[in-house]
């Protein structure tokens, strides 16, 4: 019953103040919205590759390029041997199911958090890219990922190239139809400049971000 | 064209010959200078330390004054004051006819280096001089009225100067009016870092278009004991030697 | 413990400005993220366009707050989310409080909220015996040395890494090191155990979108997206301003904000929050709840002017270019939201009673304004605040003068008001400063004067002054210049 008072009050007091406000109105200039819509980019694979590689290495992520499956699985397989890991989180993406498939490691599947903390790296895949920023955009209503990409101290994702837009602008569009409950954005490590302005990489969240980039239209 | 000075409170008390080498200086552009004798102040430092009555006062006789002064731009040597012009809409705002002559008023008020490059269009006053200066943007004329090249581009004309660009050049003096005897200790912690930025450029002279700031950093140069001089644009532009 | 307060403001800041620890760390930061504000902006085509749209979209938006906030609500609350309203802060501590009771929590882990600190959450938490664990690293740096934030977005701005070593061996029992990388390791380790434990997360939003009920939430350290996924209830403390219209929205505001806080083109992780898990199998926590938070932002609808205080997107930008902030730094304030934001505010937030120092902390520079990405004029708005709290307006009752100022004012309207008076009050300066002239300068004054006038005092302490001219400039004008 409070609430309900405390929602009708506010909102009444907001409608009487912006009714106070008219009078002054007239005298201050107002905008309008300026409804620009989002001028989608006709850029090639090639070149969306390329921005997306860019700028994912200007944030301190790894990126690697591969044309097919099997070389998306050695690419896989090297980085988690370089990391000398022997607990790995997946995702319930069949891709990564299927790229994970011989690892002679333990691999776990829809992980709870106890396992998650003790791993040492979580493969997921993304639903979308932003070439602009170098950004992985994860749906949590396509894939189970939210905590595999985030709990382990590395993280590698698995992306398909067709999958990579220029702007950030096209891929809220596109989330916004079918919106799922958690959409998340990731650019790059976790990182913090708390202390004296001197970054640091890897504080909450993965250290390390590798982004397995699948384009099958390479020759 | 005919000019009618806004002298401003500041240069007609303080800094005389800032007024001088402006009436200088525009007669030689080729301006007849009017100066109405019955103006005093614009009301800045009451504007600014919240006693609207009293600025509304001054800004009416402001625009009383000035309405009746046939000319076809009014000038000041001041970025500040004369933005204050342009906020005298600021103070009517429940007499919709003082807005217009405040607004008619405001737009004729120029300050002297945007009056001489944009309205004038001119960038050489056949000034000479020697020396290396350098030049501070005075916060209002600066990011109110937006003239960042005209008073570069004026002193790069000089004969025999040579103009510097030094750092910061363009962060607060820390003056703002009464700011600077409310909270003087911020205010000299500001003045202390344009100082440093000036000390740094190497200079014999610093130039800026606004008498309070002068105010400001020759009060604390001459407090230093510094030989770094302090001009107002104005001085600078009426120099022929 | 901090006990300074607004009303001290010019005692706060005559304190800190002794503090030379401090004056090293202000410096840095202010030409460190001036910098990389510049850097970052470079990469953006129309930078002033995008300013222009944000901050019409937030004056849309504002004119029609109710409107959009119901519509907010109604998406968020369709959408399984469970919606609260707060009229202040002790009614949005409650809610938070009971949320936790009734559900039997005691382990909560907080992501770095300016909201919450404005409502004392931790205070009202802790005095019911819950400690709520800060998890941002400058938030918990501040936690445990029992501060409050000095900066919006780096809240341990003011602490050396030496002091923070200090403190963790102090608090938390660390080995000996000046290495940032060991440090920030050390945070990560301890609170990831909270994290595993956690019951319940409360976090901040930046953005609530009205057409969805989404709410986002932007950070760089990953704590964020702990918060809000691994306990089984998540809550969001909002400010009712926070709303925009659309999800298409978030892109205008996700390219300015970022740039103007860090100089970053995006933070590493932004979350898009609608609701609650469609599934109980699915990931993420069982509730989600959002606490709207009023507290006097309503009241700042009724003018134009204060209306654009609500547009902040709390981005720093403007402490970052603050030759006062520089000088001072966050905790001189004595107000949850420092800088030039700050003063303006937290006069209506609090009182002008309270704050009315801050808005005249101020030379008027305008920096901020030109560093503000939603294009607040910050200097309009101190300038409104400062007549208010001089000349009273209708809304307030009590007008807060210093009787010797407004005598000094109405002299300078009096004498000033022909030009007779104002040539005949100059004559008698220049017989009176006779007495303090030295060599052509005015230097520092000594007792007498001091309290005669004291503005002549204050100037005097470090800057010498100049004398009125023996001849001023009408005079030269009546003599010489005129029939030229």
């Amino acid at each position: 019953m409070q609430e309900a008072n405390a929602r009708e009050s506010i909102l009444a007091s907001i409608r009487q103040n912006l009714a106070a406000g008219r009078a002054f109105d007239d005298v201050h200039k107002e905008a309008k919205i300026n409804d620009e819509s989002t001028r989608s980019t006709s850029l090639s694979r090639d070149e969306l590759i390329n921005n997306f590689k860019r700028n994912l290495d200007s944030v301190g992520g790894h990126c690697h390029i591969v044309s097919e499956m099997s070389e998306a699985a050695e690419a896989v397989f090297k980085i988690i041997g370089s990391l000398s890991a022997t607990n790995i989180a997946i995702s319930d993406s069949s891709i990564v199911a299927a790229i994970t498939n011989g690892l002679s490691i333990n691999v776990v599947v829809n992980a709870d958090p106890e396992y998650l903390f003790a791993s040492d790296v979580g493969v997921t895949s993304a639903q979308y890219a932003i070439a602009e920023t170098g950004t992985i955009v994860l749906e949590s209503d396509t894939e189970r990922h939210r905590l595999t990409s985030l709990v382990p101290p590395v993280h590698i994702c698995i992306l398909q190239a067709g999958n990579i837009r220029q702007t950030l602008g096209e891929i809220l569009e596109i989330v916004q139809s079918d919106l799922s409950r958690t959409v998340t954005f990731i650019t790059g490590a976790s990182r913090t400049s708390d202390i004296e302005l001197t970054l640091a990489i890897g504080v909450h969240g993965p250290r390390e971000l590798h982004v397995v980039v699948i384009d099958d239209h390479r020759p | 064209m005919k000019v009618s000075l806004f002298i401003t409170c500041l240069v007609d008390q303080l800094y005389p010959n800032i007024g001088t080498s402006m009436v200088e200086i525009l007669r030689r552009t080729g301006c007849e200078i009017v100066f109405d004798e019955r103006q005093t102040c614009c009301g800045q430092p009451a504007f600014n330390t919240g006693y609207r009555h009293e600025a509304r006062k001054f800004a009416i006789r402001f625009i009383e004054i000035f309405e009746e002064t046939d000319a076809d731009a009014i000038v000041a040597p001041s970025g500040s004051c004369t933005a204050m012009v342009k906020h005298f809409h600021d103070l009517f705002h429940d007499d919709k006819r003082w807005r217009e002559r405040a607004d008619e008023i405001a737009t004729k008020t120029n300050e002297l280096s945007g009056f001489l490059v944009n309205v004038l269009k001119t960038v050489d006053v056949d000034a000479s001089t020697s020396g290396r200066f350098s030049w501070h943007d005075a916060c209002h004329g600066l990011r109110e009225l937006n003239l960042r090249d005209e008073p570069r581009l004026l002193l790069k004309n000089v004969k025999g100067l040579e103009f510097v660009e030094m750092s910061n050049a363009d962060v607060c003096c820390g003056f703002g009016g009464t700011f600077s005897v409310k909270f003087p200790e911020i205010s000299a912690g500001i003045l202390d870092n344009k100082i440093e930025s000036i000390e740094k450029a190497n200079i014999d002279t610093l130039v800026s278009s606004d008498a309070s700031c002068l105010m400001q950093i020759s009060g604390r140069l001459s407090r230093l004991g510094s030989k770094i001089k302090t001009m107002h644009l104005a001085e600078v532009l009426a120099m022929q030697n | 413990m901090q006990q300074v307060t607004s009303e001290t403001f010019d005692q706060n800041a005559r304190a800190a400005m002794q503090d030379p620890v401090l004056h090293s760390a202000l410096r840095h930061l202010a030409e460190n993220f001036g910098e990389r504000r510049k850097n970052a902006i470079e990469s953006v085509d129309d930078w002033e366009g995008l300013r222009d749209r944000a901050r019409a979209t937030k004056d849309e938006v504002l004119l029609h707050l109710d409107t959009y906030l119901y519509q907010f609500a109604a998406n968020a609350a369709d959408a399984g989310a469970v919606v609260h309203w707060a009229r202040d802060a002790p009614e949005a501590c409650a809610i938070v409080l009971n949320l936790i009771k009734d559900r039997g929590a005691t382990n909560v882990v907080k992501s770095k909220s300016m909201v919450t600190e404005e409502i004392h959450l931790n205070k009202a938490l802790e005095a019911e015996g819950i400690e709520p664990v800060e998890t941002d690293l400058g938030e918990w740096i501040i936690q445990l040395a029992g501060e409050t934030p000095s900066h919006i977005v780096v809240p341990a701005i003011h602490k050396t890494k030496t002091q923070i070593a200090e403190l963790f061996i102090e608090k938390v029992g660390i080995e000996r090191t000046d290495d940032v990388d060991v440090l920030t390791g050390s945070a990560r380790r301890i609170l990831r155990e909270r994290f595993a434990r956690a019951q319940v997360g409360i976090s901040g939003v930046n953005f609530g979108i009205a057409e969805t009920g989404t709410i986002l939430i932007l950070e760089n350290e990953g704590n964020v997206r702990l918060t809000t996924s691994l306990p089984k209830t998540h809550i969001a403390v909002m400010g009712i301003e926070k709303i925009l219209p659309r999800i298409a929205d978030l892109d205008v505001f996700l390219k300015l904000l970022p740039r103007s806080g860090t100089g970053q083109n995006l933070t590493a992780y932004q979350s898009l929050i609608t609701g609650v898990k469609r599934d109980a199998n699915d990931e993420g926590p069982d509730e989600v709840h959002i606490v709207l938070l009023d507290n006097g932002r309503s009241r700042m609808l009724a003018h134009p002017v204060t209306r654009q205080s609500l547009a902040c997107i709390r981005c720093g930008a403007c402490l970052n270019a603050c030759p006062v902030y520089q000088q001072v730094g966050g905790h001189a304030y004595g107000s949850v939201y420092p800088g030039p934001i700050g003063a303006v505010i937290m006069p209506q937030l609090i009182g002008y009673s309270k704050a009315r120092q801050l808005p005249f902390a101020s030379s008027l520079c305008g920096a901020c304004r030109e560093v503000c990405p939603v294009k607040i004029d910050i200097p309009e708005l101190l300038l409104h605040l400062r007549a208010e709290i001089t000349d009273g307006s209708p809304t307030t009752e009590k007008r807060f003068r210093k009787l010797g100022e407004s005598l000094a004012f109405r002299l300078y309207g009096f004498l000033w008001s022909d030009a007779r008076k104002y040539r005949l009050g100059m004559k008698a300066g220049r017989l009176f400063q006779k007495l303090i002239i030295r060599n052509g300068k005015i230097k520092k004054q000594g007792n007498v004067i001091s309290r005669l006038m004291p503005p002549l005092a204050n100037w005097t302490a470090r800057r010498d002054a100049s004398p009125l001219a023996p001849k001023s400039f009408r005079e030269h004008w009546h003599d010489e210049l005129r029939t030229k």
